[in-house]
């Protein structure tokens, strides 16, 4: 394995995935030291992009995630200046930005990210930031470990102190997120009581801070913007008659279809890629095409919607994108909701029928498959073998569950 | 309690009624007659669309803008947000085990 190590170096090179954490300060810090003791000649710091090239707003993401990896890099050349019996030209620090051209669902397609730019790079090792948590809402998702476990990657976490687990409840409990949880649940509690009714407004209080000490963390992926969620409700209140009357439209179409008694069906999976942003919108998205009768998402994977159209008719409509259209609409406002069609972008693909024009996709052609020819590693350092057994045991009985709870599931709130 | 509905309203109940009978018949048959578990899953959220839909309509204007009425249609809003959830995870776990949709000249599964 040595011999794929980066050229001239006597320790390789290693790659840290981050985001803005609590202890990524002490994570450099920790690298910064292994680097000057030897065993790595070369830190990447990469960041996973959550939004794809050309989304809406790609430009505010990619300036502040610039600026996280320009402090990064700040620190880090300062950490290996600190340590003395170093020259600090022995290190290289690198950062980056990874996976900016697909949508990443869940921790299998961050791994094939980070495998792929290891493999690209010649990097053997990866150090985890003990607070690393992609998406932002691990709860929900495969442990990125377990997923990490499965590869040739060497894998550590930065024995790092972590900030206890009290501190980070409150710390993420408090804020614009819990009152705007708070605010919902005890709206919805006292809409369906009495709120005159002093009974009904304790326990609608006491209700709603249950909920909302649970769930703030898990419903928001972002603080909602008190100028841009009107905005968005507004325009969502906009988009409801519109999709009503797209479902009544589709729904009298297909009702026809099924009712004729030759039973015209030609039903085929497709693929759209479709360009809405990530979490919420895509969501969305999602569900409206399967509100409409006639089309079904069937998986969001890499940035496509797959999605199961019952007649041509449906197929047509999905590929004109008028759906996809309002969600831009609904999220980012009328200029968003200007750009070509799914079919004008070439951005369509139909996996069946006499039309098709790819190939069928297998169920699992994601993630860990494709690994499975190659050579398992052989030099997977002690400590790396004891955790990956710990997530194994873990991981298996939630296996199911969780490459399910990876796609679209992540974000509930309204 | 028909007497005290005016005769607007009552028709619109009727039709709204009659509108959703008429879909979940549409979606029966179509869960009958559809020849896989990717189109069964198309016509079965119909039922939940138009077909509970129109049903909950006739109710909220039976029922009035007191609480009942309100609450149906939140129950509404929360059929469309949870149908396409509940189809979407049917259709996924039938994609995960690796059915391929059903396709001309196919048999009937």
């Amino acid at each position: 394995m040595a011999d794929d190590g980066s050229p001239g170096s006597t320790g390789g090179s290693v790659v840290v995935p981050i985001e803005s954490t609590p202890t990524l300060r002490a994570t450099v810090t920790h690298l910064a030291e292994s680097a000057a003791a030897g065993e790595f000649s070369a830190i990447h710091f990469v960041v996973f992009a959550t939004w794809r090239d050309g989304d809406p707003e790609t430009a505010d993401r990619e300036a502040s995630v610039d600026r996280l990896l320009e402090r990064v890099s700040t620190w880090a050349e300062a950490d290996l200046a600190d340590v003395d019996d170093v020259d600090v030209g022995d290190v290289e620090v690198v950062t980056t930005v990874v996976g900016g051209d697909e949508y990443l669902f869940g921790a299998d397609d961050y791994v094939r990210e980070l495998v792929a730019y290891a493999d690209d790079n010649g990097i053997e090792h990866v150090v985890l930031d003990p607070e690393y948590t992609p998406v932002g809402n691990t709860t929900l998702l495969q442990s990125l470990e377990f997923a990490l476990s499965r590869t040739d990657l060497v894998v550590r976490e930065a024995p790092v102190a972590r900030p206890t687990r009290r501190e980070r409840l409150r710390k993420e409990a408090t804020g614009i997120r819990f009152a705007a949880m708070f605010g919902l649940s005890l709206a919805f509690y006292l809409a369906l009581g009495d709120p005159l009714y002093p009974f009904d407004v304790v326990t609608g209080v006491a209700s709603a801070a249950v909920v909302a000490i649970t769930l703030s963390r898990v419903s928001f992926d972002a603080d909602p913007s008190p100028t841009r969620t009107p905005m968005r409700l507004l325009r969502g209140a906009v988009y409801v008659p519109a999709l009503l009357l797209e479902i009544l439209k589709s729904n009298l179409v297909v009702a026809r279809v099924i009712l004729d008694p030759r039973l015209p069906i030609e039903p085929s999976l497709n693929r759209v890629r479709v360009i809405v942003g990530s979490g919420l919108p895509v969501t969305t998205l999602a569900n409206s095409i399967t509100l409409t009768p006639g089309t079904l998402t069937v998986r969001a994977r890499d940035g496509n919607l797959y999605v199961h159209s019952l007649i041509p008719w449906a197929r047509d409509g999905l590929f004109d994108g008028s759906l996809e259209r309002w969600t831009r609409f609904v999220f980012y406002g009328r200029e968003a909701a200007r750009l070509p069609t799914p079919r004008e972008r070439d951005d369509v693909g139909i996996f069946q029928g006499p039309d098709a024009t790819e190939e069928y996709p297998g169920a699992r052609a994601d993630g860990g498959s494709e690994r499975e020819g190659a050579p398992v590693a052989d030099g997977s350092a002690a400590d790396a073998d004891g955790s990956a057994a710990d997530t194994d045991a873990t991981g298996d009985d939630s296996d199911g569950a969780d490459t399910t709870a990876g796609g679209d599931g992540e974000v509930t709130t309204e | 309690m028909i007497d005290a509905l005016g005769p607007v309203r009552l028709a619109l109940i009727v039709v709204f009624g009659l509108c959703g009978l008429f879909f979940t018949f549409v979606s029966m048959t179509g869960v009958l007659r559809l020849p896989d578990v990717y189109s069964r899953a198309h016509t079965a959220s119909q039922a939940d669309t138009l077909g509970a839909g129109f049903t909950l309509a006739a109710v909220a204007l039976a029922a009035g803008w007191d609480g009942a009425g309100f609450k149906t249609v939140l129950l509404l809003f929360f059929i469309f947000v949870t149908n396409p959830t509940a189809a979407h995870a049917i259709a996924r776990a039938a994609f995960e085990e690796g059915i391929v949709p059903w396709t001309e000249g196919d048999e009937r599964r």
